[in-house]
């Protein structure tokens, strides 16, 4: 990229950002020279403390935004109604499984309203918080104030992603949280017995909650890395909040369809109802791992799609 | 475009393909490493080390292990059945978790998703455990009869270990079959023996059956059966993943838990068992078989109207909705090709692996021979 380009290129549109002119604010650093490494200690901590002062600025943005406060709210409710639920039609003798569980453990709720929320709810929320990061930016006209700052496309990419994975981890604490509540309320507290018809501590089943915690949070931090990616294509926010939602829906679709069924280890709900891994006994830690991998490669693939997206794109608005 | 773009765009492109290559890369490696890596042996030393080793150890050592089986029959689309139905092994793709540590000393576990079924066999105690409806049943032998593992309430997936399918594929390995060995095979990772029967037969379906024995403990870790003309096997039963330690001893203990109904049911006692005992020594009265070695057809008296009145025996609504034999015969049939010739006519259903007639006259052929000799099996009576 030389500096020739964009001498040469004086007529542009009004409030283009062209790509060589950010990717020059990142590289330079301040008071250095250009091609010289850069000088000592003080400039490397610099950029490490806006990182971090731009994420918090990000997480304060998210968490403030009554949009994700209500679907906090609506995640956390659903444990409690599940719960009432549950309590309520605790007398009948039909209820078996997973269901039938909670009725006599109160830990067992967390894993049932998983299981139920896995599939859908927790996508949505991910998807609206990961859709909305950048073309939300570029919808509103505030990227490229973003990125007038000398914060840099990569880093600024880096923190919408990182914000988004908080997000999703938010997200799944705040169901455990709800559903550990309830149940504790609820139902009695005892022995978990496992689907393996074991039976763990209290102790033993509050780490198996926390394992699920770390496992499904991974699970939707892969989502929130499709939806970053799609949000790098567009500038209206609930394009790529939707085309992240039709993914995950097709994925079910194809999961229902038996012949499909060679597609399935390659999709991510698939993955992220194997959190049940740690209601054996003993915990089948390599469907654990092998979950934990595919969600890492996708987590890789869409990172990189939206890095090379973002980091080559005129922004126009 | 900007020259930077294609070198930014290569980033994906290279997570692409590393993903895609991390993925390939377990069946490539398997193929990569076809030296022999163990010490050649015919297929007569192979048996009888194995022989040895097993009867030194008395039976097979402590080991531990994901079990898969798969089966491409070339059936008819299969109505999908609970995951406890037998029917549901002719398709797709099944796996059990083993645990075994003894004679004694067994569990079998059945994961489905939000669902585990477990058999486990501690001593003379033998428990059925299923989490879907709560339900942990100790079963017991009545004294006298012995402990088959095939008699447990379950389609027990314990059937579909290596070891069991093993020895009775080895049984039947006689005159007219090819054996060879061959020493480069990898099961679950560990080097191993296999054991290749080829029928010398031209019309039998089956084009080989390769029986993987581990190299160093003469386990059989898969058995591999293998239609004419494919390349896939059509049925294939191993272990996917296998160590052997001795598997923890909390495998076997198994206390019902709490809340769960726990109920009680002695095998060879019960009137039903003595009625289903009866019935198959009728079936295996009427049973003929025609030929011999691989070509071998069975041919069983089979009325269609047979199953309608076992589906009326079942009042209590013991078959799920699709493992109901009348209405899976029903569907077969609905594929299943007219033929007719000097013996007869009658309906010809084929698979990859087995050809079964069913004669106008009410007579089932079964085998896995190819359609031009179960129709020359029809002919004779």
């Amino acid at each position: 990229m030389s500096t020739a380009e964009t001498e040469v290129d004086v007529r542009r549109t009004p409030g283009l950002v062209p790509v060589t002119e950010t990717m020059r604010t990142v590289e330079r650093e301040p008071g250095a020279a250009p091609a010289g490494p850069p000088a000592a200690a003080p400039p490397p901590s610099r950029p490490v403390a806006a990182f971090w002062r731009l994420l918090g600025s990000e997480l304060g943005l998210t968490f403030r935004r009554p949009r994700n406060q209500v679907m906090l709210a609506v995640l956390a409710s659903v444990p409690l109604l599940i719960g009432i639920g549950l309590r309520i039609a605790a007398g009948d003798e039909a209820v078996g499984g997973l269901i039938g569980a909670v009725a006599g453990n109160s830990l067992m709720l967390t894993f049932v309203s998983f299981s139920f929320l896995v599939l859908l709810l927790m996508p949505v929320s991910v998807a609206v918080v990961g859709g909305d990061s950048v073309a939300g930016e570029a919808g509103a006209g505030t990227l490229r104030y973003l990125l007038a700052a000398p914060a840099g496309r990569t880093r600024l990419l880096a923190v919408k992603y990182l914000n988004a994975v908080l997000f999703a981890y938010a997200v799944t604490i705040v169901v455990a949280l709800s559903a550990l509540v309830t149940g504790l309320v609820l139902f009695p507290v005892g022995p978990v017995t496992l689907l393996s018809g074991s039976t763990v501590s209290v102790a033993e089943g509050l780490l198996r909650i926390l394992v699920t915690v770390g496992y499904v949070g991974a699970g939707m931090a892969a989502l929130a890395a499709i939806a970053v990616a799609l949000s790098t294509f567009t500038e209206v926010s609930i394009g790529a909040i939707a085309a992240t939602m039709v993914l995950v829906i097709v994925a079910q679709v194809i999961r229902a369809i038996p012949q499909l069924d060679f597609l399935a280890p390659y999709l991510l709900p698939t993955w992220w109802t194997r959190f049940d891994a740690v209601l054996r006994s003993p915990i089948d830690l390599a469907a654990l791992g092998q979950g934990l991998l595919v969600f890492g490669a996708y987590i890789g693939l869409f990172c990189s799609i939206a890095w090379a997206r973002f980091t080559g794109k005129d922004i126009t608005s | 475009m900007r020259r930077g773009t294609f070198v930014r765009w290569g980033v994906p492109i290279a997570a692409a393909a590393v993903i895609a290559g991390a993925m390939g890369a377990g069946p490539v490696i398997a193929a990569v490493s076809g030296e022999p890596t163990l010490p050649e042996r015919t297929a007569q030393q192979l048996l009888a080390d194995a022989a040895a080793a097993t009867s030194e150890r008395d039976g097979i050592p402590p080991m531990s292990g994901t079990v898969q089986q798969t089966a491409s029959l070339g059936l008819p689309a299969l109505p999908q059945t609970g995951s406890a139905s037998p029917i549901n092994l002719l398709s797709g793709s099944h796996e059990v978790k083993l645990w075994y540590g003894g004679v004694n000393k067994i569990r079998v576990a059945m994961p489905t998703q939000f669902d585990e079924t477990n058999v486990i066999v501690n001593g003379d105690q033998v428990w059925y455990w299923d989490s879907g409806d709560n339900t942990a049943t100790k079963v017991k032998v009545k004294s006298g009869t012995d402990v088959g593992r095939h008699q447990l309430p379950t389609p027990s997936p314990s059937d579909m270990t290596p070891q069991k399918m093993a020895a009775d594929l080895l049984a039947g390995a006689e005159k007219d079959t090819a054996v060879r060995v061959t020493n480069n095979a990898q099961v679950a990772g560990r080097a191993a023996y296999q054991l290749v029967l080829t029928p010398k037969d031209e019309s039998s379906l089956v084009q080989e059956v390769r029986v993987a024995l581990d190299g160093e403990t003469y386990v059989p870790l898969q058995v591999q059966v293998y239609a004419k003309g494919s390349a896939e096997p059509a049925f294939q039963v191993g272990f996917t993943q296998v160590t052997f330690t001795p598997p923890a001893a909390e495998n076997f203990t198994f206390t019902p838990p709490a809340g769960a109904k726990v109920q009680e049911q002695t095998l060879g006692d019960d009137k039903a068992a003595e009625q289903h005992a009866e019935h198959a020594q009728e079936t295996a009265q009427g049973l003929k078989t025609v030929g011999e070695g691989w070509t071998r057809v069975a041919v069983l008296p089979f009325k269609p109207e047979d199953l309608t009145k076992a589906r009326t025996q079942q009042p209590d609504g013991q078959w799920n909705e699709g493992a109901d034999p009348g209405a899976l015969l029903d569907n077969v049939l609905k594929s299943a090709t007219p033929v007719s010739g000097t013996w007869g006519s009658g309906k010809l259903i084929k698979t990859k692996l087995v050809t079964a007639l069913l004669t106008d006259d009410g007579r089932l052929l079964v085998g896995a021979v190819t359609p031009e000799e179960i129709t020359k099996a029809a002919g004779i009576k």
